[in-house]
């Protein structure tokens, strides 16, 4: 399918808060209670539309495991979106945050979009962190917030989305330059408007080469 | 000259080579640093710049062809010898291939069989039906080089007589070169391509770009974008078209643009740290790191890939590449990627088995179900199968090297180059038995139609085929780095 633009996004957070959950929830739209552990990264993509355009999200979904760290690190560069995630029922992901967050300011680009997520909102009994306080850290550092449930699947399409919203205002507000693949955006194949005659892309260079 | 030796002399002859025809087709044209390899290569140069009168057409091809030594001498430095056991001598020969046939400028079809006729290389079809007598063949002249490149016979014969110039690269590589069915048409293939894609949109794919100065998930990427503004095309302007089976965009359908993408990073930070490592040495101690970080070098460029022993055992169900697979991998850590891997390979060949017998399934009252397979479905399989091979093999690179770099355990190159051999096998075996298929399929079609199809299939087998090699050379500044870092450890100890 054709894009108009393809956004790299990571995800974040500490093991077990539900990345890949949240992943397979997005492309897939199913729920998986026992995952393996993800070993590096792992892919997935989707194609959203906003303002009616399709963008195609290709997702990293990285360890979260500290060992794996040096590894996932170098995946951060390039990716145009961040989705950085913690458990609610487990206050010690949500500590763990400025670790994260410095993480990712300094191995990515400094335009990165990052939407702070709380992940698991279905266990509402057992909630160890209120959502007043994970407004509060993203109000404190300039990120989008938003609770989610892979499980149920409340606001995953959301925060994928909302991110991608963010990410496209950027660049309609020329903070991005999607001329630079290091931004974690690139522009889709053209779609042919004038000479579609010409087969390929090569032909549309040097139009009037009277090829026939 | 020995086979080893052939293998080994490669790399370094031909890199030089196409590098010297970069500098001379560049306009300010600076002098070759190798005059020998030069002198070899002036021929061709002078059949590319004949045409003085050049229609439009012509002078494109021609200006592409000259703008690929460059790109091929900076992708070398890149990987370092990036292209393995096929793709460096396939590079400098097919430039010069299609050198020649872009002079010729003509359609698709006229341009393939001029390159058949013209290098000997038998067609498509009989390529595909000649896999059991060449079994034969491969096996009686398997004992001595000069017999082999005998055996290919008109092959060789007329290969040279039009190539005279690099009738040196021939005779190293000859035999592997004229008996394989892949081989043959690697002669004609990656860089003609370049040509042909301009014609034709089912050829347009992922081939002639592996010019450009550009990572391997770059090429790829380009391709598969390519092909999405292809499909757009055809389905704004014509719904009937035939559905064209699209390698690249299926490669990505199967994460292996991520994978591979994320292989190239860690590969690159590996080979940073190898530098830096390095800078901080001196005497002997630096020594002493070449020395051992040569090591792991030679064991990248001595890979052997016999296309012989593709033939000689029928692996009909995938079970035997299983075995071989988790027989590489033991220790590595990475049985899931592996078993998806298998899955793959498996349901290839469980399509291929559906697609050879429908005839008995037909008998058994099954008639109005079961059709009989028209070639273009085979054709799709093939294709599809071939990309998820190769984004499964590329994956499974992709977790091996996280795993070196994580465990930081002591990984043998050539327990990597064992499984690229039985990765390059098994894509081999699986375009021959698709191409079989298509042959028993595409019977009444007319040759026009089935050897585009059969072409096709080869061609995206010794892509697949040049990508696990790329993916394989990208695991050299991981090792690198990580017996730097064990052996850092040990000295701590």
């Amino acid at each position: 399918m054709a894009y108009a633009y393809l956004f790299k996004y990571i995800i974040i957070g500490d093991t077990g808060v539900g990345k890949s959950c949240l992943l397979l929830q997005f492309t897939d739209k199913r729920f998986q209670p026992v995952h393996d552990l993800t070993i590096g990264v792992e892919f997935g993509a989707r194609m959203i539309t906003i303002d009616g355009k399709q963008i195609k999200l290709q997702i990293w979904d990285t360890a979260g495991q500290e060992s794996f760290r040096s590894i996932t690190r170098s995946y951060y560069r390039g990716a145009a979106g961040a989705l950085l995630v913690y458990d609610i029922t487990r206050r010690d992901t949500f500590n763990h945050l400025t670790t994260w967050l410095e993480d990712a300011r300094q191995h990515s680009n400094s335009n990165m979009v990052i939407m702070l997520i709380g992940n698991k909102s279905d266990l509402e009994s057992r909630r160890e962190v209120k959502k007043e306080e994970g407004e509060a850290f993203a109000r404190e550092h300039g990120l989008i917030f938003m609770e989610t449930s892979a499980k149920t699947a409340s606001n995953v399409e959301e925060a994928f989305i909302n991110t991608a919203k963010e990410i496209y205002e950027k660049i309609q507000e020329g903070v991005f330059d999607i001329n630079n693949e290091a931004n974690g955006i690139k522009i889709g194949p053209q779609h042919p408007t004038t000479n579609s005659t010409l087969p390929g892309s090569q032909g549309g260079q040097q139009a009037g080469g009277g090829c026939c | 000259m020995s086979d080893s030796e052939a293998t080994a002399a490669e790399g370094p002859e031909v890199a030089p080579n196409s590098q010297d025809a970069s500098s001379a087709s560049t306009p300010d044209g600076s002098t070759p640093t190798t005059p020998d390899i030069a002198t070899d290569v002036a021929p061709t140069r002078k059949a590319r710049r004949r045409p003085d009168t050049k229609t439009s057409a012509e002078a494109e091809q021609t200006s592409k062809v000259e703008q690929q030594p460059p790109k091929t001498s900076s992708e070398s430095t890149v990987s370092q010898g990036g292209w393995g056991y096929w793709g460096s001598w396939g590079k400098t020969i097919l430039s010069t291939a299609t050198a020649t046939v872009a002079t010729v400028g003509q359609g698709l079809t006229q341009v393939i069989e001029k390159a058949e006729t013209s290098l000997g290389i038998p067609s498509p079809t009989e390529l595909s039906t000649q896999v059991e007598d060449e079994q034969q063949q491969q096996g009686d002249a398997s004992s001595d080089t000069d017999a082999a490149v005998g055996d290919g016979s008109s092959a060789v014969g007329s290969a040279m007589g039009m190539l005279s110039s690099l009738t040196s690269v021939v005779q190293n590589t000859g035999k592997t070169v004229i008996t394989g069915g892949l081989d043959a048409l690697e002669f004609i293939g990656k860089k003609t391509m370049d040509v042909i894609a301009e014609g034709d949109p089912g050829f347009k794919k992922t081939k002639g770009l592996m010019n450009r100065n550009a990572t391997l998930s770059q090429v790829l990427r380009e391709a598969k974008e390519r092909e999405e503004q292809q499909t757009a095309e055809e389905e704004s302007s014509d719904s009937e078209k035939k559905v064209v089976a699209h390698y690249g965009m299926l490669f990505d359908e199967f994460q292996g643009l991520s994978h591979l993408e994320a292989l190239e990073i860690l590969s690159r930070e590996s080979e940073s740290k190898v530098k830096s490592v390095l800078t901080t040495l001196s005497g002997d101690k630096l020594v002493e790191l070449r020395e051992e970080l040569d090591h792991i070098k030679d064991s990248f460029s001595l890979m052997e890939f016999d296309d012989e022993d593709v033939d000689e055992k029928k692996d009909e169900d995938g079970t035997e590449f299983e075995r071989e697979i988790s027989e590489a991998l033991e220790g590595l850590s990475v049985s899931s990627t592996a078993d998806k891997l298998s899955k793959t390979c498996k349901s290839a060949c469980r399509q291929i088995t559906d697609m050879t017998h429908p005839e008995n399934e037909e008998e058994e009252s099954e008639e109005d179900v079961k059709k009989t397979v028209s070639v273009e479905d085979v054709h799709a399989a093939a294709i599809r199968s071939l990309a998820e091979l190769t984004a499964r093999s590329i994956e499974l690179f992709h977790k091996v090297a996280e795993m070196i770099l994580f465990s930081n355990s002591s990984t043998e190159a050539g327990v990597l180059s064992q499984l690229t051999v039985v990765l390059c096998k098994e894509i081999s075996l699986l375009s021959k038995k698709f191409t079989s298929c298509l042959t028993a399929a595409g019977s009444n079609e007319k040759g026009d139609v089935l050897n585009p199809l059969i072409t096709g299939v080869f061609l995206e087998a010794s892509n697949s085929a040049s990508y696990i090699q790329d993916a394989f050379q990208l695991l050299m500044p991981i090792l690198e780095i990580s017996h730097i870092q064990r052996s850092a450890e040990s000295t701590e100890q």
